[in-house]
């Protein structure tokens, strides 16, 4: 009986209000009826391909934690306006998620490279598996702004280990500060144990078998540490997941800056640096390699970030040969434009938000034609009309 | 090179060349129209740069565009005015989500709209000039067209959110008085209303307009 229940609550959540008129009986009927843009499954574990062209609503008891790691300005500017965060679901989404609940989890990580033309909604669909990671409950290593790291950091320390190595203590700090936010329910599940003893100066003294979380902790307390406590973690995770402890789910945004040329700081010999002389870099470099199990690992790459880079989006010319021959063996994932059903799905979304309010079949034309189908450049010309 | 005898236009094109007719309706409306056969052996100039037959062209906008720039960047200045369009969205849309269903209907929404009832609000049809009578100067009350009023509405506008604090960027501000101002109230309104105080109050130098 229990079971059955199941199989109808399974149904409801996967199907709309209007086509389900043979349940009607054993179905709840909610306070408001969504207009057929929006699906009723909010859980991103039952996507399937069902729902493509439709939206989905982050819960709003969920947003908080899920959207720690802060946004960009564009996405704070359209929290405001539509006042839900709702994510389109879309080919290569449904694709990734299909991978990820069927992929043998014992065998070495499984690495996925998104890539696009700029605007084509590479970080958005990073925040519909942010939200699959966050619901199976997986430990989430999400980066999303690491270009900032190399452009206008806080602050510049140079390593007390080894002089050529270049610390950022006060972004590091922040970067774990939300890591803790984002994972703290499931690191207190796990209870990780550390695997080795750690110990930096005289304070700072981690015997084996202690709790990772005191780990993490401590570095938000004690800046200072904070560099060599990301290493740690990054290691501990590894060998944590390895074991089957916890499951771990990597994602980085503009993966591509760790291996541009470009950056505004000078290291110790006075000459602008490389983005491999950062310790950041080498931690997440490190985590991105294949030797561990029971983890998933998915990058986008961006022209965005890379100012040495402009005429391809193509991982192999962004990556460059180092990075392709770090991540390789990758599977890439392409990330169109709109296609035709999936423009009026969002002008629909536009018009049901008051966003703009009355157009007529020129006006579509002419938005089509200027935007090129392009996500970021049809917002862009919705904001002012 | 500017002799007397060739003297030079600044335009590139003759004076008799007229005014491109650029949107669809008029043109459909000429090709009906009897002035059409006259019309074709007009020479006309082209279009200028942001005179289009789009459908989200606004006169009105383009001319607030126009006294928005600042050294000739007009791709900043148009920026600018969107970005204020924006800004009144979010602000207007944040009242619309958040009150009850009875009040939404009176809350506006299209930016367009609010700007040009601001304009319109601020519209004088009066205004002061110097006459000098009898060796004395004096403030003489005078109605203004419609081209003038326009002009003053819009500068002051744009000069009433430049006065304001600059803890906001000046597109937050610009939003600010427009809707201020399409509520008849803030700067712009005020300004308007002391000068009618002082046409009032000048009204007997009236007679010196002739």
């Amino acid at each position: 009986m229990n079971l059955f229940n199941r199989f109808i609550l399974r149904i409801k959540k996967s199907t709309n209000l209007r086509n389900t008129s043979s349940f009607a009986e054993t179905m709840e009927l909610s306070d408001e009826i969504l207009p057929s843009i929006y699906t009723r499954e909010t859980d991103p574990v039952y996507h399937n391909e069902s729902h493509l062209n439709k939206l989905y609503n982050i819960p709003s008891k969920d947003c908080a934690t899920i959207l720690s790691h802060g946004l960009m300005n564009q996405y704070k500017i359209q929290l405001k306006i539509f006042n839900e965060m709702s994510i389109l679901i879309r080919k290569p989404s449904i694709e990734l998620l299909s991978y990820l609940s069927k992929s043998d989890y014992a065998k070495p990580v499984n690495k996925y490279v998104i890539y696009g033309e700029c605007g084509s909604g590479k970080s958005t669909l990073l925040y519909h598996l942010l939200h699959y990671g966050y619901n199976t409950n997986k430990i989430i290593v999400y980066v999303n702004h690491a270009q900032y790291w190399f452009t206008k950091p806080k602050e510049i320390k140079y390593s007390e280990i080894e002089r050529n190595i270049i610390d950022l203590p006060i972004d590091t700090r922040i970067w774990l500060d939300k890591f803790k936010l984002l994972n703290n329910h499931i690191l207190c599940q796990a209870n990780i144990k550390l695997s080795k003893s750690y110990k930096w100066g005289t304070g700072a003294n981690f015997p084996k078998d202690s709790s990772l979380i005191d780990l993490i902790n401590f570095g938000i307390d004690q800046t200072r540490y904070a560099s060599e406590i990301v290493a740690a973690l990054v290691n501990e995770l590894k060998q944590a997941s390895r074991i089957g402890l916890c499951n771990v789910l990597v994602l980085i945004d503009n993966y591509n800056i760790f291996f541009s040329h470009y950056t505004q700081i000078k290291n110790s010999l006075k000459k602008f640096a490389l983005t491999s002389e950062f310790s950041l870099t080498q931690n997440f470099l490190e985590i991105t390699k294949s030797d561990w199990c029971n983890g998933q690992i998915i990058v986008t790459v961006d022209t965005a970030v890379n100012k040495d880079r402009q005429e391809s989006h193509l991982p192999r010319y962004l990556l460059t040969k180092e990075g392709f021959e770090h991540l390789d063996p990758f599977l890439p994932i392409n990330v169109e434009n709109y296609s035709e059903d999936e423009f009026y799905t969002m002008i629909d979304y536009y018009k049901h938000k008051k966003l703009i309010r009355s157009l007529t079949s020129n006006g579509e034309k002419e938005l089509k034609l200027l935007s090129g189908y392009n996500p970021y450049k049809l917002m862009d010309l919705c904001k002012h009309l | 090179c500017r002799s007397k005898e060739s003297i030079r236009c600044y335009s590139v094109f003759p004076k008799h060349y007229t005014k491109p007719i650029f949107r669809k309706e008029e043109q459909d409306e000429l090709v009906t129209n009897e002035k059409f056969q006259a019309a074709t052996y007009l020479s006309f100039k082209p279009a200028c740069i942001d005179e289009t037959s789009s459908e989200f062209y606004d006169p009105l906008v383009s001319k607030f565009i126009n006294y928005l720039i600042k050294q000739g960047k007009k791709s900043s200045a148009r920026y600018l005015l969107e970005r204020a369009f924006l800004s009144i969205k979010m602000i207007q849309l944040q009242a619309y989500n958040s009150c009850d269903s009875n009040d939404k209907e009176k809350i506006e929404l299209d930016p367009k709209v609010i700007l040009r009832n601001a304009v319109e609000n601020a519209k004088p049809v009066m205004e002061l000039t110097q006459i000098k009578r009898a060796g004395q100067v004096y403030k003489v009350p005078i109605p203004i067209d419609s081209r003038r009023s326009r002009l003053l509405a819009i500068r002051w506008l744009i000069q009433a959110a430049k006065e304001k604090t600059r803890t906001d960027f000046l597109y937050d501000r610009l939003a600010h008085e427009l809707i201020q101002a399409h509520n008849n109230q803030g700067r712009t309104i005020k300004k308007k209303q002391e000068l009618y105080k002082q046409c009032q109050a000048n009204k007997s130098y009236a007679h010196f307009r002739w």
